[in-house]
């Protein structure tokens, strides 16, 4: 039991952390983007000085694309943890299956689910703006993530049918 | 719900409380009332069982049917 409540507190904190580093990330990027905006010129002197031979305007309008994806990838990310969080809370509370927590790994699913699709166009960044060499986002399709979305979306039906058995249970005399 | 149960009825004409019941039958007390005020959901065939050998009465004696009240 001390083993379990352990993993509960540390798995407690782990994603109290991932949640605050993936905000963090959020207003970084978007403050980026936004000044990638506002300083546009000074940006792509940067670009042209930094890296001669490139397009400097194209790489510029790819890393856009990419803090775009960037954004979207770390909301998809905060609704997950925040999921996952509200699972974990009722875990330690001693009552994980609830009905609500049906709902909550299915929100899960369809973040994770959002996160694999945007593999896609970071995949399509990387080849269509050569300009952006290195710094390309790595958009390669993940089995296991695209299993953990088939996963979540299983346990939540799961949870739904244990939820309604418990409750048919607990009115049982 | 349509389902209605009559254990007070058949305990009085027995003389019994229903914590003696609960201790003759090897229920909790709490379940018991759960199952006298009506607020249970099902009922398993051992506590059925177990009630009826207590109070030597058929299931039909502590269970009844009215199709006019819908409520749940």
């Amino acid at each position: 039991m001390f083993t379990r409540d352990r993993l509960t507190e540390t798995a407690w904190i782990v994603i109290g952390l991932g949640r605050v580093l993936n905000w963090l990330f959020l207003l970084g990027v978007l403050l980026l983007l936004v000044l990638s905006w506002l300083f546009a010129e000074s940006l792509i002197s940067f670009l042209s000085n930094s890296n001669p031979g490139v397009d400097a305007a194209s790489e510029a309008t790819g890393l856009r694309l990419e803090m775009l994806i960037g954004i979207l990838a770390a909301i998809a990310t905060g609704r997950l943890l925040a999921a996952l969080r509200d699972v974990l809370a009722t875990a330690r509370a001693g009552d994980p299956f609830v009905a609500a927590n049906a709902g909550r790994l299915q929100a899960m699913g369809w973040a994770l689910l959002a996160l694999q699709l945007l593999d896609i166009p970071a995949s399509l960044l990387g080849r269509f703006v050569p300009s952006l060499g290195s710094a390309a986002p790595n958009g390669d399709i993940s089995l296991g993530g695209w299993m953990a979305v088939l996963l979540l979306f299983v346990l939540s039906r799961v949870f739904a049918a244990g939820a309604v058995m418990r409750d048919d249970l607990e009115g049982t005399v | 719900m349509p389902i209605k149960v009559t254990l007070d009825e058949v305990l009085e004409r027995r003389g019994l409380s229903l914590t003696q019941l609960a201790q003759a039958v090897d229920i909790t007390l709490a379940n018991l009332s759960i199952l006298k005020t009506g607020k249970a959901k099902a009922m398993r065939f051992s506590t059925l069982e177990a009630i009826c050998t207590v109070l030597n009465c058929q299931p039909g004696e502590i269970l009844s049917f009215d199709p006019t009240d819908e409520r749940v």
